[in-house]
Order: structure tokens, then sequence, then C-alpha cells
């Protein structure tokens, strides 16, 4: 229990050479998978095939298919948007934000968490290229000079989300890619296989570990997370820009930017953590994904879910404030009306079950701390059910109002969703290294050089 | 980063005795203006003591939460400036006497207590269970003695560790600081709300509260990179601060920047986008007559200078460009807030007289006197501190 | 023995032992030196006395460009090209602008400086290098430290290198050669495997590019709405009992703009409600001569005469001039356009209300242009 705060306390655990972890992080790309793993690439592949039907549905027969009809005419669809962008929101934060703050406790997770944004963000890109109703004219959302002389509409938020989301797929990739150029030249020189050496040897570009190439590599790294975290900021911003922009009541708050941004790391923190523990747990990196990581990981979701709280109780208080009654009227139904139970299913598992996190030993313990993440999720996504639906069904004009009921296909594709991420990531364990293996090396006890010496330098 | 030979010599020297003269007089001269501006321009006075107050505010309030940050974030580098923050945290209680003369007389800064307008206000009366007289002086003086608790708990804990070095005294920090996290957001979100955005009580935002603290922050900051600059330079605290400790406080002050234009911008974009009457007024007031270049003035002042003179790494570990963007950010802290505070005296064009220079003479010289009062008899590090050698050894 | 040298590397345990080596050959007389790690040593950079990168700039000015370009496309579109009024915003919203701005900036910013450093900086992809496939490559990918010093470094002597190397105290000191295969290796154009690829990839591109866009986005439901449930102009249709497609209106059915006359057989009310809404000014009496010089004047003449190019061959027209039209209304010559008279058939499908006004001024000017008054020499 008691801490020693004159010592650093370590990142990764136990005593390991840099062979060591060289070997324990590529194992899994050196073993062939075992039954469990065909099991679980099955449950998700399955999940994952529910939902391609119900997107081929949705594909020929349109998006009449799902729940949408007036006036609620953003459903499932947009929620489980903004829900998945919000579950990538995590990786670049670990990336980007801990790696400008000098927390070095991410490097055991941080490749793990980048790669999660990038399937989070592929999952979330597809429901708005659906719910523009011919996805094959996706390319339509981007200005290009045409022959019906047309541009997008620029001041439109919607056209913003376009540009957020492919600029933060792709930033984020590069984010990754480069981590990963190092990691490809270790494999490259581990690997006997023939093939696999053509492979490791196109996508390591050809790095030999020169410290002149180090040297020009931090500097891109330090800058790309530069670029990352306004960028991250920017992207669920610009996502509550969709809704804040417009005169909605309960859509239209100021703090919507950052309360959306807070919101997306809470359960995207809730999400990297749920998986972390199965992944250090099966690949045995108990040591390098240690528990210290995952209890600061809990502080985070602590400290983003109260953040939620704050904004909740804000938006209630300056809706009574505000004097406006329509304003009032819509929190009232948020709390009381048809969507109650989905309202205080958001409000109990986003600010009351995280407040367990205060305890230490429910920090620190693998099983309570899995369901509260998992407890975080349905939450997060209750959350963004409830911003999108419940203003919604009750709009400016009482004769349209209606009950939003989602149909088999909406679930489908929920299903789906999940499927289509969690086979990414299970195919992601065997293919590529989950961990940095260079930044790990670089955070090992006998790693930096003692600062004999350097005092007089630095 | 261990098996370093450091040790700390350190051995406490009083401060010049100038510097606490000259607080001195700047601050009685500065109370000198502004109770020659009560007798002469009684509401512009009034208005001022809330730009003083919310000023003091929120370096005294926003410097508790640097503490407590640093003990829940497990920050190291920050510990050889953390005695500075405590000093400056102590402005917490001179809050009452500032307060004071508008808590005497809330009605003339105050539109919401003019029972006579509330009448044939149906919004206003139906704010009235909020915005009345008595819950506001409550609720100041509940913020007030919770903060001050928090103020003593933390800064009792520091010096005690400096006498025995037990590391409890940390633990208990800690979890203290979780605790204060929540009532600091609260009081935070009060003080904006009360003080400043019920100046114009028909007009809301909800991310006000945030708006306040974002800038606060930076101003807290300031000071205390402002003060740890210069009393190392003077050589009172002890070798082994570094530029990458510099470093680290440039680039907080630079992530605060970019964090007050981030809240600035949402507040602002959705209002103007939205273009609802109810809350368009507010903006469109701060841009009439001189107000619009005051407006714009505000952008390039609060985010875009200081975002040009700290965004390169080596601006952020060179001590002349920090003092000078310390100076800049406090001086844009008070811009800021006189941008919120003066159109609501001066509707059509932005005044700015004696008046006002004498609310930045007498708050430099309330946190130069206060700053001088805490320190005189305390260590400026706490050298008890288990965190502070590793501190000392810190490289990025 | 004709293998090319290509440096002499030695390989250390331990990361102080690297540092201090570093140093100490960053200080001597060769500059073609490098060290290779497993991951990036601290401090390393200062004791090889490496400058600092030069990649902020890049990103600099790649951020600002792509400001400057965001901004001057959404202002090229949105003010000069295609203004368009949205939600009562000014054409150049500036605020709204700004999320956009920020992303290209940023996309432009990282992606381009990535690339700069990748295939300007670091001149890869460059898997030929000498060191690859080496044992020492092998190592410091794993867990050693090495040091390299060029051959083609001016100060380069293999013996002095050896012992220079030997006093930095390493585990081993090995050379490295070139691979011969890289170094007789010419890239040539028209080799034929590179000319085969070449091949496939057109006729692949060419082949993916035509299917997607000829065939596969014709497939329903990529229709481009041609095909809908609707019946097309002048198709039957069995849903309706005439088998007509389309329907005629509702009796009593007004179009918009096209107000019926209800003066016809009505000539009395007619003079006394129908006034002239149209100003006798230059605007209308031009526009009234183009409308009467196609319409009427292949009857009427271009002078109200009667004495057209059609004379004679049709009972002629009476004169516009005589003192029986003169004494009309405006309301009466324009019911006479409207409804015809005698063998004058109606001329209201070929012109508006308004067009037949002007008609009416410019028959007033003709008649006002044979019969002046006295008071129109004053002017």
């Amino acid at each position: 229990m008691a801490v020693d705060y004159t010592q650093e306390a370590p990142v990764i655990e136990g005593n390991y050479s840099f062979r060591d972890i060289s070997d324990i992080i590529s194992k899994p790309m050196e073993t062939i998978p075992d039954k469990k793993y065909f099991i679980a690439l099955g449950i998700s592949l399955s999940m994952f095939g529910v939902g391609i039907l119900c997107w081929i549905l949705t594909f020929v027969y349109g998006v009449g298919k799902w729940g949408n009809n007036v006036p609620v005419g953003w459903g499932f669809d947009i929620t489980n948007f903004v829900f998945w962008i919000g579950i990538g929101h995590a990786g670049t934060l670990i990336s980007a934000i801990l790696f400008l703050f000098r927390q070095r406790w991410r490097t055991g997770i941080a490749r793990f968490a980048e790669a999660m944004t990038i399937f989070a963000v592929i999952n979330a890109a597809l429901f708005p290229l659906f719910h523009v109703g011919r996805p094959w004219l996706g390319y339509w959302l981007f200005p290009y000079p045409n022959n019906y002389k047309l541009w997008v509409n620029f001041t439109s938020p919607l056209l913003w989300d376009v540009f957020a989301v492919s600029t933060y797929f792709i930033v984020s990739l590069i984010f990754w890619y480069i981590g990963l150029i190092p990691d490809f030249a270790s494999l490259r020189e581990r690997t006997k296989n023939k093939i696999k050496k053509v492979i490791y040897s196109i996508f390591s570009l050809g790095w030999r570990f020169s410290h002149r190439h180090w040297h020009n590599y931090e500097m891109i790294y330090l800058i790309l997370a530069g670029f990352a975290t306004p960028l991250v900021l920017s992207v669920h911003t610009i996502v509550s820009f969709d809704f804040a922009v417009s005169i909605i009541p309960g859509w239209h708050t100021t703090i919507f930017p950052p309360y959306f941004v807070a919101g997306a790391v809470f359960s995207g923190f809730a999400m990297v953590q749920n998986v972390l523990i199965f992944i250090r747990k099966i690949f045995n990196m108990e040591d390098i994904i240690t528990i210290d990581t995952l209890e600061k990981m809990n502080k985070i979701i602590i400290v983003t879910g109260t953040m939620v709280g704050y904004a909740y109780g804000m938006e209630f208080f300056i809706a009574w404030y505000s004097g406006n009654p329509p304003e009032q009227f819509a929190f009232l139904n948020r709390a009381f009306g048809d969507y109650a139970w989905a309202y205080w299913i958001m409000v109990t598992c986003n600010v009351v079950f995280p407040q367990l996190f205060w305890i230490r030993k429910i920090r620190r313990n693998i099983i309570i701390m899995f369901i509260i993440g998992v407890i975080v999720n349905i939450g997060m996504w209750f959350e963004r059910f409830v911003i999108v639906v419940t203003s919604l069904s009750r709009d400016f004009l009482p004769s349209s109002w209606d009950y939003f009921k989602p149909t088999l296909v909406d679930i489908g594709i929920l299903l789906g969703s999940f499927g289509f991420f969690f086979t990414l990531i299970i195919l992601f364990t065997k293919t590529l290294p989950v961990v940095s293996i260079a930044e790990v090396k670089a955070v090992l006890k006998q790693a930096q050089p003692s600062h004999h010496g350097e005092a007089q330098n630095g | 980063m261990s098996n370093t030979d450091y040790t700390l010599e350190y051995s406490k020297k009083p401060l010049p005795g100038k510097v606490f003269t000259i607080g001195i007089i700047l601050t009685v001269i500065g109370i000198a203006l502004l109770a020659i501006a009560y007798s002469v321009d009684y509401v512009r006075a009034s208005f001022n003591i809330i730009l003083l107050f919310s000023f003091v505010a929120s370096i005294s309030l926003c410097s508790i939460f640097l503490i407590a940050l640093e003990y829940l974030a497990g920050a190291v580098w920050s510990v050889p400036f953390r005695r500075i923050t405590e000093f400056l945290a102590s402005l917490v209680l001179i809050l009452p006497i500032l307060a004071l003369p508008v808590l005497l007389d809330l009605h003339t800064p105050f539109h919401w207590t003019h029972l006579e307008a509330i009448e044939s206000d149906p919004i206003l009366a139906g704010k009235r269970p909020y915005l009345n007289e008595t819950f506001f002086v409550v609720r100041f003086i509940v913020i007030f003695i919770l903060m001050s608790l928090f103020y003593w708990i933390f800064t009792s804990r520091s010096q005690k560790q400096d006498l025995s070095k037990d590391q409890k005294f940390t633990t208990q920090n800690i979890k203290f600081s979780a605790i204060f996290m929540l009532f600091f957001a609260v009081s935070m979100t009060i003080i904006a709300l009360d003080w400043l955005m019920s100046l114009e009580p028909h007009w809301y935002s909800t991310i006000f509260g945030v708006y306040y603290f974002s800038g606060s922050v930076l101003a807290a900051l300031a000071v205390v990179t402002l003060f740890s600059v210069i009393l190392n330079e003077a050589g009172y605290l002890p070798k082994g601060i570094t530029e990458d400790h510099y470093y680290s406080l440039g680039a907080l002050m630079f992530a605060f920047s970019n964090f007050w234009a981030y809240i600035a911008f949402s507040q602002f974009m959705l209002i103007w986008y939205a273009n609802l009457p109810e809350e368009t007024f507010w903006y469109i007031q701060r841009g009439e007559g001189s107000w619009l270049y005051v407006s714009i003035g505000l952008i390039f002042v609060r985010f875009i200078i200081p975002y040009a003179l700290l965004v390169s790494q080596t601006s952020k570990k060179n001590p002349r460009r920090l003092k000078f963007v310390s100076i800049w950010v406090l001086a844009a802290h008070f811009y800021d807030l006189y941008w919120l505070i003066a159109p609501n005296y001066s509707k059509d064009n932005a005044i700015f007289g004696w008046i006002e220079l004498g609310v930045i003479i007498l708050a430099t010289g309330l946190i130069i006197v206060v700053f001088n009062l805490a320190a005189k008899n305390r260590n400026l590090i706490p050298i008890g501190d288990p965190k502070l050698k590793r501190a000392m050894e810190f490289r990025l | 023995m004709d293998k090319k040298l290509f440096c002499l590397a030695a390989i250390f345990d331990k990361v102080d032992d690297i540092t201090k080596a570093a140093k100490k050959v960053a200080e001597s007389e060769y500059k073609f030196f490098d060290v290779h790690t497993p991951y990036p040593v601290h401090g390393l950079s200062q004791k090889m006395k490496l400058k600092p990168s030069t990649l902020g700039y890049i990103a600099l000015i790649l951020g600002l460009s792509g400001a400057a370009l965001a901004l001057l496309l959404m202002y090229y579109t949105k003010t000069l090209n295609y203004p368009q009024n949205i939600g009562g915003k000014p054409t150049f919203a500036l605020p709204a602008f700004i999320p956009i701005t920020f992303e290209v900036t940023v996309l432009l910013a990282s992606v381009g400086t990535v690339l700069a450093m990748l295939f300007i900086y670091f001149k890869f992809p460059n898997n030929s290098h000498p060191l690859h496939g080496t044992e020492y490559m092998d190592k410091v990918s794993l867990d050693k430290f090495g040091l390299i010093i060029e051959a083609k470094d001016p100060q380069f002597d293999e013996f002095k290198v050896k012992e220079f190397l030997g006093s930095l105290n390493p585990e081993v000191i090995m050379p490295i050669y070139y691979d011969p295969e890289d170094l007789n290796f010419k890239a040539e154009i028209f080799h034929p495997k590179f000319m085969l690829l070449l091949g496939v990839v057109i006729v692949l591109t060419a082949g993916i590019s035509y299917i997607l866009l000829n065939k596969w986005k014709q497939i329903p439901p990529r229709n481009w709405m041609w095909e809908q449930p609707r019946l097309n102009v002048q198709s039957s249709s069995s849903f309706f009992s005439d088998g007509f497609g389309m329907r005629t209106p509702v009796p009593g059915t007004v179009s918009r703009g096209n107000f019926p006359y209800v003066y016809s057989g009505l000539p009395d009310t007619m003079a006394k409600n129908l006034i002239n809404p149209v100003l006798m000014n230059e605007y209308h009496l031009k526009k009234g001569k183009e409308h009467y010089n196609t319409f009427c004047s292949p009857c009427h003449g271009y002078f109200g005469k009667g004495d057209s190019r059609l004379n004679n061959q049709f009972p002629n027209p009476p004169s516009l001039h005589s003192d029986k039209l003169r004494n009309w209304t405006d309301g009466q010559i324009y019911h006479v356009i409207t409804v015809g008279q005698n063998i004058m058939p109606s001329y209201a499908s070929q012109l508006e209300p308004i067009e037949r006004w002007q008609i009416v001024n410019y028959i007033r000017a003709l008649q006002r242009a044979l019969n002046a008054r006295e008071e129109d020499l004053n002017e």
C-alpha cells in the first residue's frame, strides 16, 4: 500500500533483457494460433457476418430499412457513428497527448490503442456514408470540380465531419505506421521465413536503426504528436458541432465541444482497458501492460467520467437558468419523458458506476474494472442515443412527435460493427506487434545512459 | 533516470525588502485610486471591483488547482515550483476583502437585484431562486470557506513535510486533491456564473464556467512561471533547475493558451452559427463601436501572439522569452476579464482610464505583498518533498 | 579479394559504452560515422554533435500553405465561383471556415512532413544498403549498439580506424563489404520483367476502372434514379380507366401566372376596366417595337399604315391611324390583340399580357408620330 515517492515507478515490471522483450512481443506472430483464437475469431466473424447482411440490405433497399423516420431522422446510425469515433479517441490521446506530457506508462499500450483508433474510425465512417442514401456517390462529399459546376457546402458541419474524419484517419494511420517502421525492421531481422522477410522488408522501407535517423524520427514523432493532439480534440468537437450549431433544444449547448471530447476519451479508455485485459493475459504481457498502467487508465476514466457528469449537470442547470421554455422542456423530457429509461441508464452507467474507481482496490481488480469498463461503454452508447433521439422525437412541431423504434437491421448493424471491430483486433494481434518493441526497449531500466557528465550539457 | 549524485543544497535566503516596499506602495496607490474612483464614478468603480476580484480569484483558486493537479498527476518536474504556487494560493485569504465592496452593494453592478425590473420580466423572475442577494452571498461564503480549507490542508501538510520529510503527507494530500477537484469544479463555475455571467442576467452559456477556468489556469501558470524564473535567476532557488523545467512550464502555458482558444472559439462559433437572438446579443454588444476592435484584439492578444511566442521548442526553454510571455499572458487575462465585464458599464465604446489602471496596480501590488508575506518564514522550495530529488534530476 | 569495403563496424554491449564511443568519434577527425541502436538513446544526438532536426520548419511551411490553400479554395468556391446564401451567413463566413482550414493544415503538415522525412531525409525505401543482411544489422536490431566508420571518409585508413575502434573497447570489430550484386546492379527501364509488370498494372487499372465506371455503377440499385416506379410522359397506364398515363387538370384549374382573360365578349366593360399598367418609357417602347415588328408588322406594316409585306394577299387590314383607333382606349386595343377581330386571330398564346401592353404603347407612339401636336415641337 505504501508508495515510495522518491523512486520512480518502473514502467516495465521485472528484469527483462532487450532480447526478452523482442521475444515476448514477437511471439504471437511466430506461433500458429491455437483453438481459442479461432473460436474468438469465429464469434466475431459471425457477428460481422450479421452486420454485412444488414449492410447489404441497406445498400440494396436503402435507408428505409432502418427505423429512421420523421421526426427522428438520425437514429442508430448517427448514434453509432458518434460512439465509434469516440472509441477511437482514446488511442490518439494515449499516443499523442500522453506522449507530449511525457507519461512513460503509455509505451505499453500506445500501439494497441492506436490500432483501435484506426479500426474504430473505419467502423464509424461507414455509418454516415450509408446514411447519405447512395453510398456509391460518397465521393460527392469532396470538393472537386465537376460538370454540375457545384461545390460542396463548406459551411455545413456535416462537411466538416468529412474533412475531420478523413484527416483523423490518415494522420492516425501515418502515426501508427511511423511507429511500426522500426518494429518491421526488427521483425525483418528476426524472421527466417523468406516470404515474411520480403513483406517486412517492404514495410520497413529499409530502416537500419541509424541514430542519424532516430534523431529525425524522434522529432517527427513530436511533431505528429503536436498535430494529433489538437486534431483529436477537433474531431469530436466537430462531431459535436453537428448537433450544437443547430437550434434544436438539447442540442444547441455551448458546452458540447469539450463535453463530447471528454465523453469520447471516457468511452475510448474503457474500451482500450477492456481489450487490454484480454491481451495481457493471453499473450503473457502482464509485465509490459502492468496493473499500474491499468490503474492509471481507470483514473483517467474517473476523471473524464466526472467531467461528463459535470456537463450533464451544467446542461440541466443552464436549461433551467436560461428561462427558455423549449430548452427547459427538452431537458425535463429527457429525464422524465418517453426516453427516461435511456436517460437513467446513461446517468447510472456514466456517472454513478465509475465512481467506484475512487477505491484503490477496485481500480486494481481486473474483474471489477472490466465490468465497469463494459458498463461505461453501454452508458456512453446510450448517451449518444439520448442526445440524438430524445431531442429529435420532440421537435418544434408537436403534431409530428413520434417514438423512435429501431428495426432488426439497425440492431444487426450495431452488432456487426462490434464484430467488425473485434475481427480486426483479433487479426491485428497475430499479424503485427501489439506493443512497440523499440519503445518498450527504450523504457527498460538498462536502456538509457546514466546522467554522468550530462548535467553540464543539459 | 537514477544513480546520479545530485545533492540538494538549499539555504533559505530572505526575499529583498525592496520588493516588499514596492508592493506596499503599489497597493496603497491602487487602493487610493479605487477609493477616489468610488467618489468620482461610483458605477464604474463597482464594476472595476468585480474586475479586480475575478482577476485575483483566478490566480488564487487556480494556484490551489495547480497544487492539487501536481499531487494527482504525480508530476515530478513541478515540485520545485510548488511552494511558489502555494504562496500565490494564499491570495485566497484576501478574497473576502476584495469582494466586500460588491457584496455590500450588489444593486449597482447586478441588474437582477432590481426588483422593479424583475416584476415586468418573467425570465428574470424565473431565475430568482438562483439569482438573489442572499443566495449569492451564501454561495460566496461557502466557496471561500471551502477553498481556504483546502488551501490550509495542502499548505500545512506541505509545511510539516519540510521538517519531518514524512511521505504520508504526500499520500494524504493526494487524497485531498481528488476531493478538492470536485469542489473546485463547482466553485469555479459558480464564481464564473455569479460574478461574470450574471452581469448580463439574460444571457447564458453552458461553457462559461470552463471559459473562465481556462483563462484562469493560464493566469495562475503565468504568475508561477514568472516568479519561478525570476527567483531562479536571482539565485533564490537551489541549483539544478534546468531548461527542461522551463520547457515544461512553457509547454503548459502553450497548451492552456490553445485550450483557451479552443473554448472561446467553441462558445463563439456555436452562438454565431445558431444565431438565436437570446444569445447573440452578448456578442453583438461586444461588436459595437470600439468594442469591435477590443474583441478582435482579444484573439490576437490572448491566442495568436502567445502562440507564436511559444510555438518553437527553443522559445519554451528561453527564460527571457518565458518572463515576457508570462507578463503578456497575465495582461491578456486582465484584457479578457475587462472584455467580459466592461461592456456592462460602457455599452457604446470601450473606455480605459485611470480607474482600470488602478485595478492593475492594485492587483500587482496585492500579488507582490501577499507573496512576500507568505514567503516570509517559509522555504521557497518544499525541501521535505520526497519527489524533490527526482524533480531536480528531471530531464525530458 | 575484390570485395569493396563499405565500413568498419564496432559492436558494444552497454548503452553507456556507446554514448562514450559516440562522443569520442564525434570529436575525432572522422566525419562519415554512424551509430546504430535498437531504440532511440537519449542524449546521443548531442554526443554525436548532430544539428537540430529541421523537420519543424518543413512542418511549419506545409502547415501554413495548407491553411492558405484551404482558405483560398473556400474563398474561391463560396465567394467567387458559386456564391450562395446559406443560413443568412456571409458568403465568406470565416468562423465556419475555421474547422476545415484547421483540418487541411494538419493533414498537409503531418503527411507532408512524414513523406519528406522518409523519402527526402532518409532516402527510403532503401533495402539494398550494404548494412542490410549483415550480422551487424541482426545484432543492432536486437540488443547491441553499433558504431561504424565509412570507407568513403577522406581520413579513412583501414588500420588506423581499426586501431581507433579498438581503443573504444568494443565487443567485436568487423568489416562490412558491399554486396557485389548490388554494386553491379543497373536499373533498366526496358527490362522485360519490368515491362511485363508495367503491362499488368496498366491492364488491371484500365480494366477495373472500366468495370467500375461502366458496368458496376449501372447495376441496380446504382441506376442513378432513372429506374423508378413512375409514369413517363405520353405513356399508357392500366391504372386509370381511360388508359392514359397523363392526366388532364381538374376543371377550373388555373396555372400559375396565367390568369384567364375575362373580358372576351364584353366590349363595354373591357374599355372601362382594362387600364394600361405599362409606363410609356424607352424600355417598354423598345420592347413594344420588337414585339410589334415580329407579330403585327406582317399585316399592319412597320408603321401601322396597313401596307405590309403581305399586301393584297389577304384582305388588307385597316390603318392604325384612323380616327376611330386613335380614340380607342388602350384597353380596347389590348382586347383586340388578346381575342382578335374579324380575320385577325388572337395573339394571346404568342404574347404575354405585359408584351401586349408594350405593343399598345408602341402603337400609341406610331399614332403620335403621324399626328404630332403643337407642343411636341417645343422639345
